[in-house]
Formats: structure tokens, sequence, C-alpha cells
């Protein structure tokens, strides 16, 4: 195979492993040289024109565009309804890469129930064979998510699952979970959950609020997911288990995790959604079911108590909570149509667009909770190499415009209020 | 345009109230009724009503709106504004004069007829009308007509009422 | 007024539309005194009845509505296996498409149903309840109501007393107030009754407050004890501390206040005996008016059937 360089890319960041290689801070061109090993391996790295190139080596010339390591995702389901599981594994594969996502945590869903061995390993085959990205599945707490008893975790442990979660699926059963968490614990497993009091929200469908109150639905009180919140942290903190907290949406949530951190806390960590950064309650609208969320979408305070968050590092990633839901289904009224949207076809293009464009997140930020944080957390390790798995570097190009078709959702459905939208962002994943 | 002015609507009223008086009351079997259509034929009818009663005769008042009666309602887009009929009397026994601005194809007296009949059984009705520009489309012919007009076909023949339209004329 | 296919909320609605859709209810009340009372305004028309709840008063109140203006009434029983089956509403509105029907007057607990309906097929469809979000019908006959005892709804001052929360009738009727001029203030037990910053309405919880508003028209909504599936309040405190007691209705008789009610009441909860024989109850005539607001709702929606494409 032939050796591949790439000349003149921006490494834009500071800090960062590849930064400390080269002994000086970023901005400057520099050229790189890939080895085969297209998805994760740079080999060495030198400023503009100072690495020989040699003749006959294939060359691209990344002028103006910028050099990021790969997004990993935490939050992702990619079940689609009427689609063999094979079939959206393959189109979830497409949309992560398509959007920067080299990795994945699947999300347990019905038809992708990770609570045994079998479900396990056949996902890993399918995945080998069909996925374009790397996809990691989370275990489920419980056996079919229903909240009562616990899966055979050292079973999961051994097939390489690390994180523990029952999806958007909250139990009231605090005595299963106290005891599962100190089971686990022990293997080292962290617990995905969600801040949440069903009792609390169940039969709402939004914030409540003006627009709530106009549309006539219930609404979903945020002290759900600060009471929920405080129930898991203090579980979590009893048992000795890690705890990651899943898409919070209050500013108050966002407190309560600070305060955690800030008392020493370890094992705790924290993501949100990027659909809580960007969107309130007021984009329902006349029921838009695009906008139905679990957590709902929140007051403009909120979302700017998250982004805060995630500048300071109270909030350690931003994820995708994508959530592919065919259109009939989304067609349906808003009591009774299936919440989420779909994030992955378009992730980095649209954390460019509406968060690094705008300024209010920097490079920097977006590395450190879409590329480091979730890679950490997710800890992907190649089984067979026995080695942790590297995430791979992307170019972005900041100039290209593009508006978003359906035709462009390589996930298969089409639930995402960006159809239409411009947005801003290439992205060459993998580089050769 | 040719316009028909003030002064020769005012004559022409006259000239039917004398008809009314010389040939629709002797024939007139039970009380007699003065009906006019909503809009305009309702203002000619007060103003027939007010003249009889000056010439010595004392004839009941009514309007009505035939709009919910209209045939063509489910092929226009837009429903016409409603108003309120006003028929203070049973019209049954009684003979009533359907009082219209222009007689045109003959269908807003098709379901002026209509509407009189949901009020009771009057013994007699007749259609009488300021103007009669031709182009029936149904067998209907008013009993009386103060104008005949001969206007060429499709061209609007209307009629304004200073109580409506602050200016009073026919134009074609 | 410009062709329009549905009526789903007031708020959709232009000034104009409002007006002209209760300038007819004078005219179709009007009907009522002929010796026939019926016009052929929809004659060959066909009006389905789609309520996936219990009621009987809004469905007879349409029915007779439509009757009146001449149109062919079809009820559709949706029997509650296949709503327990879980047939969704597009499947039922693929049904009604086959049926070719005119017009669909539909109610279902879920808000936003009524919207969905209309978007995808071809008829006029009325909201005649969906869930705790809009009635525009009995926005527009509680105005006409209030129009007819005062002349006019601007100026008048209008508190609508009860369960807020749950209520698409405070909704619908405290919209179409507003937009004609009114004052409107909400009062009820604390937990259902929304907060003024999302509502824009007043929010008192104590008669003592109503009364000091100076209210013209006290607008009582029904307890709808089968919505809650959590009480949100103690229940035999309703009637002592939200009702209108004989006590009260002295006080509203010395002030000369209406009271009205979109029915049914529940008698000693809401209201007293006494309260519905008091000279200045309107219920009876909002019932009556009703059925001319439909009508008149009715003849001036437009369905897209009539067009041949």
């Amino acid at each position: 195979m032939t050796d591949t360089y790439i000349t003149n890319a921006i490494w834009a960041l500071n800090g960062a492993e590849l930064d400390l290689r080269m002994g000086q801070n970023g901005e400057s061109p520099l050229t790189l040289f890939v080895d085969d090993i297209p998805l994760t391996g740079v080999c060495e790295v030198a400023p503009a024109g100072q690495m020989p190139i040699p003749s006959g080596a294939r060359v691209i010339n990344a002028e103006g565009k910028l050099l990021l390591p790969a997004l990993f995702d935490l939050h992702a389901k990619i079940e689609i309804a009427g689609c063999s599981k094979r079939e959206s594994i393959y189109r979830n594969g497409q949309a992560a890469i398509q959007g920067g996502v080299w990795g994945m945590l699947v999300m347990p869903t019905p038809g992708f129930c990770f609570d045994n061995a079998y479900t396990l390993d056949s996902f890993a085959d399918a995945v080998t064979q069909r996925s374009a990205a790397t996809m990691i599945p989370a275990g489920c707490i419980t056996e079919g998510m229903e909240g009562s008893q616990q899966t055979p975790y050292n079973t999961l442990a051994a097939r390489g699952v690390s994180i523990l979660c029952d999806a958007e699926h909250v139990t009231d059963n605090l005595l299963m979970l106290h005891r599962a968490m100190k089971y686990a614990a022990e293997l080292g497993l962290t617990f995905a959950i969600r801040g949440d009091v069903p009792a609390l929200t169940r039969n709402t469908y939004m914030h409540p609020g003006s627009t709530s109150y106009k549309l006539g639905l219930h609404g979903t009180p945020a002290c759900a997911e600060e009471i929920g919140l405080e129930t898991i942290i203090r579980l979590a903190a009893d048992t000795g288990a890690k705890l990651h907290v899943q898409t919070v949406s209050t500013a108050a949530g966002v407190n309560i995790i600070r305060r955690a951190k800030e008392s020493g806390m370890k094992g705790l960590t924290a993501e949100v959604a990027l659909h809580h950064l960007l969107y309130t309650h007021e984009d329902v609208a006349d029921y838009d079911t695009t906008f139905k969320t679990v957590p709902p979408l929140r007051e403009q305070t909120d979302c700017d108590a998250l982004l805060q968050g995630v500048k300071d590092g109270t909030i350690d990633c931003i994820v995708t909570d994508h959530t592919p839901c065919i259109p009939f289904a989304k067609k349906q009224d808003f009591v009774s149509a299936p919440q989420g949207m779909v994030a992955l076809d378009t992730f980095l293009q649209a954390i460019y667009t509406q968060l690094v464009k705008p300024g209010k997140l920097t490079w920097k930020d977006v590395v450190r909770a879409c590329c480091t944080n979730p890679a950490r957390i997710a800890n992907p390790y190649d089984q067979e190499e026995d080695t942790p798995v590297v995430a791979p570097l992307l170019l972005f190009d900041p100039n290209t415009e593009f508006t978003v078709t359906e035709a462009m959702m390589n996930c298969g459905t089409t639930n995402t209020p960006l159809l239409g939208r411009t947005l801003y962002g290439g992205i060459t994943l993998p580089l050769c | 345009m040719p316009t028909i002015n003030k002064a020769e609507i005012e004559q022409a009223l006259d000239a039917w109230v004398n008809h009314l008086l010389q040939h629709t009351v002797p024939q007139a079997t039970g009380k007699l009724a003065i009906v006019g259509l909503i809009t305009h034929g309702d203002v000619l009818a007060r103003r027939l009503v007010h003249k009889l009663a000056a010439a010595g005769y004392e004839a009941e008042y009514g309007a009505i709106d035939i709009t919910l009666y209209r045939d063509d309602l489910s092929l226009r887009g837009i429903r016409p504004a409603l108003s309120s009929s006003y028929l203070p009397f049973s019209p049954d026994d009684m003979t009533l004069v359907l009082v219209d601005d222009v007689c045109n194809t003959g269908r807003t007296a098709r379901a002026a007829m209509e509407v009189i009949f949901e009020y009771g059984r009057p013994s007699r009705v007749e259609l009488q009308c300021l103007v009669d520009r031709g182009e029936r489309q149904l067998p209907i012919q008013p009993n009386y007509a103060a104008f005949t007009l001969t206007a060429p076909q499709n061209t609007r023949v209307q009629l304004r009422l200073t109580d409506i339209d602050g200016e009073e004329n026919i134009t074609y | 007024m410009n062709p329009r296919k549905d009526l789903i909320t007031i708020d959709s609605l232009s000034d104009e539309d409002i007006r002209t859709i209760l300038d007819s209810t004078s005219a179709m009340k009007e009907i009522f005194t002929k010796s026939v009372k019926k016009v052929p305004a929809l004659k060959g028309k066909s009006v389905l009845t789609l309520f996936y709840e219990p009621s009987t008063r809004t469905r007879s109140s349409f029915e007779v509505a439509a009757h009146r203006l001449s149109a062919d009434v079809t009820t559709f029983t949706v029997s509650t296996s296949s709503v327990v089956k879980g047939e969704s509403v597009h499947d039922t509105i693929d049904t009604l498409m086959s049926m070719k029907m005119d017009y669909i007057i539909v109610r279902h607990k879920n808000s936003g149903i009524p919207a969905v309906i209309a978007r995808h097929c071809k008829a006029s469809v009325i909201n005649a309840g969906d869930g705790a979000h809009a009635h525009p019908s009995q926005a527009f006959l509680d105005a006409f109501t209030i129009r007819e005892k005062y002349g006019d709804v601007a100026g008048k001052r209008v508190v609508i007393i009860g369960d807020i929360l749950h209520s698409r009738v405070a909704r619908s009727t405290s919209t179409i107030l507003r937009r004609l001029g009114a004052d409107v203030a909400y009062m009820g037990p604390g937990p259902l009754v929304p907060q003024e910053q999302h509502t824009g309405i007043p929010r008192f919880t104590d008669w003592e407050q109503v009364f000091r508003w100076k209210p013209d028209v006290i607008y009582l909504l029904r307890v709808q004890n089968e919505r809650m599936d959590t009480p949100f309040f103690p229940r035999g405190d309703y009637h002592q501390a939200f009702g209108v007691t004989e006590e009260r209705l002295r006080r509203i008789d010395d002030l000369n206040l209406s009271i009205m009610h979109p029915g049914p009441v529940n008698r000693g909860v809401e209201i007293c005996d006494a309260a519905m024989d008091y000279r200045n109850c309107l219920i009876n005539n909002q019932v009556e008016n009703g059925i001319a607001a439909r009508m008149s709702i009715l003849y001036h929606l437009t369905p897209q059937t009539q067009n041949n494409d």
C-alpha cells in the first residue's frame, strides 16, 4: 500500500497529545505521514515543509482544513422500526461517519436488548461485518430493561461491556438499583442513568410553561430530574459504583452535578444532548413532534446553564441522543408520537455551525466534550489485540456549505429539525 | 355608463306605489305584506310601506335573507355573510309582495319563495322589482318592474341606495 | 371571511373571521323562530361526528346544528376495542377519507389530534374538544351569549373559575373573549390554575379577590374528577372554597352578575341548586346559542371535497 502524506493541515488545538509531540502551539500548517491503518495511525508529524515526502507517495493537500480527532458519541440508539438489525447497524454506521463520529455507545432498545451473551455476540459480529463506525453496546441494567431482575454483569463484562444502562427507562425500585450498583462496582462497571422520578413524569409530554399551557399538554416538572439526580448520585456514592449521568436538561441539574464533583465524588461524569443546548420548549410551537424529546426541551436559561456546564467541565460530554423515528410515527399527534431526534448524520457540522461558529464553544471545548471525554468514559478496547482503540483523525473544512436534505440522512429517518437548514463543514473521515 | 338618477328612482317608486294601490291591493286576499330581499330589496320595501301609509294604506313590512337558500353556496369558496330575516307575522293566508332590487336570473326569487313557505302558507305571492334586466334562467317573471332594461350580456346592473351606499342611482 | 377549511383553535382565526362567525350566529338563531327550523344551506353535504370521548351535549348540539342546515349526519362510533387494540388515528383517517365526508367533527382525549386529522384529509375538520387544548365552538357560543346579554363583549370582565389546568374550555373561551376586548381572570384551587407568566391572565385563588376584581360574568367550569388519576386537591373542600354557595349567590345577585357554565353541571359542587334558577343564570341560553354558533361554524367552513381535483 502506498504511503500517504497530509500537507498544510491546521492543527488548531492546544494541549492534545499530537501537539505535545510537536513541542509547539498549534495554528501552523503541518505535514503528517499516515500509515496503512487508515482509521487509526498517525505516525509522524512535522511543521510544513520540514518532512521530506518521497516521490510516488499519496499526498492530500489539506490547505484551509482543520485536523481534529474524530468524535465519539456516548448516547445513540440505532434501532429503526421495520428495518432489520443488520440494516440498522449499516445505516447508522454510515450516518456516524458522515457526521464525523468514529464510534458510539449503543443504547439498548427492544430490538437490541443487550441483557445476554447471545445478543452481544451477534451484535459484535454484525457490527464487524456491516458498520463503518465502531459500535460499543451498553449492557442492560435489568433483564428486558424492566427494572426488576439484574442482568448477568460478569457475563456482559467478559464480552467487553463497561457501561450499563436501561436506556430511557428509569426504575423506581431503588433497592434493586442499590444492590445492582454494589455488585457491579466490584466489576468496575459504570452506570449510565438519567435523573428522573417516573411517578412525577408519567403522562407528561413537554416542559411546563407558556407553550404547554397553550397546547394543553401536561408538563414534565424540572424537580423530577433534580430529585432523580440526587438519588442516583447518593446511591452511586454509597455503593462506590461509577455513575455517568445521561442527558441533563435543567440548570438545577447542572448545579447538582457541579456540587457533587466539587465535593470530591469520584467516578461521576455527565452528558448533555446537543438538542438541549440548542432548542427550547418554544420550538414545539404548534405540536411539532420533531421537538418531542425525553427529557423535554426547556427554557433558554437552561440551555445557557448547560452550555456553561460544558465549558467549565461540569458536563463532560455532548452526545447526540440519536433516536431514529420513522416518519409515520412522528406524524401522529404529539401525545402518541415517539420522542427523540436523529443527530449522527450532521453531528460535527451542527456543532460547528450552531456552537463553534457563533463563538459559544471553542474547538478545544468540542474536542474535550465530543472526543476525549466520551472515549475515556466508554473506554473502547480491542479484545483481540488486547489494546485500547485510539481515535482516528479527520479533516474538517469549515468553508464547505450545504443544505440538509432528506436524501442526506443515511440513518434512514428524517426526524431532525435541520432539514432544509444550511450547515457548514466538510468532513474527511477516514483520512485515506 | 348609462345611469338612472335619484330623482328618476323616486319617480319610479311613486309609480310603483300607484301600481300597488290600483292593482295589487284590490286583488289581495287577506292582509298585505311588503317583504324585501336583503340587501337593497328590504330598503325599497320599507320605503314602499311608508309611501303606502302616506296614501292611507297600512301594509306589513318584512325582510328576508335568502343567502342560506342560494343554489350556488357549495360552488363558492367564500360563504357570503348572513343577515337576520325579519318577519314579525305569520304569512298564513296573507298576500305577500316580494321586493327585489334587480331581477335577473330568477334564482333569487326562487330562493325567496322557498324561504317564505318555511314561515307559513301565504294565500298569494307576487314578485315586484325595481329593475328587470332580463336574462332569466328560470320560469319566473316579476308581476311588476319599475324599469325594464336591455343591458348587454354580462354587464352588472347595480342599484345604490342612500341608506346603504351613501349615494342613490342605478348603473349598468 | 377568507375561505377556511378547518376550525381547530381560536388562535388560528383572524379578528374578521371571529366577527363574521359571531354575526352569522344571530342570523342562524333567527331560523329557530320559523315554523320550519331548517335551511337548505348544506343540503347534500355529509357531516360525521367522531367522538373518542363520551359526550352527549356537544355531540347532539353539533348534530342538531347540522340537521338544521339540511346536512346528512353520520355518527361514527369509535369502539373502545379498536382504540384498545391501538388502531392509530391514521388508520381511522383512511377509513374516513373513503367515506367521502365533507365535515368531520372530532373530539379526542389527546391534545392535537384534530390538527393531525385536518392535515391529512380534505374534509373540514371541526375540533369539538381535544385534551386540555381547545374547544372553539364552545368559545363562540360563550362569546355570543355574553354579546347577546350585554350588547358587546368588549370591556366586560369575565372570571373563569375551576380546574383551569385541565380545561380546554378555559383556554378557548378566554382567548376569544380577550380577542373581543374583554378582560379575563382565572380562579381556582392553586394547583389547577396555571401561573400568570405562562398565560398572561390574572390568577386568583379565592372569591374575595374575585369580587374585588369586579367581574361582570362568573364563568364556572366543571370539576372533572374523571380526568384526575391522582387527586389535585382535597375533594371535600371544593364547594365551600370555590363553588357558588347560597351566600355567594346573594352577593352575585346584589352585584347583578351573570353566571355561565359549559355543562354538565355538578350541583352542590361548582354551583348550589338555587343558582340554577337565578335570574342572570345564562346556562340555558348557552345551550340554545350552542346550536346557532355551531351552525354558523359549519356554514363558514369550506371543505376541500367540493373541488374535483
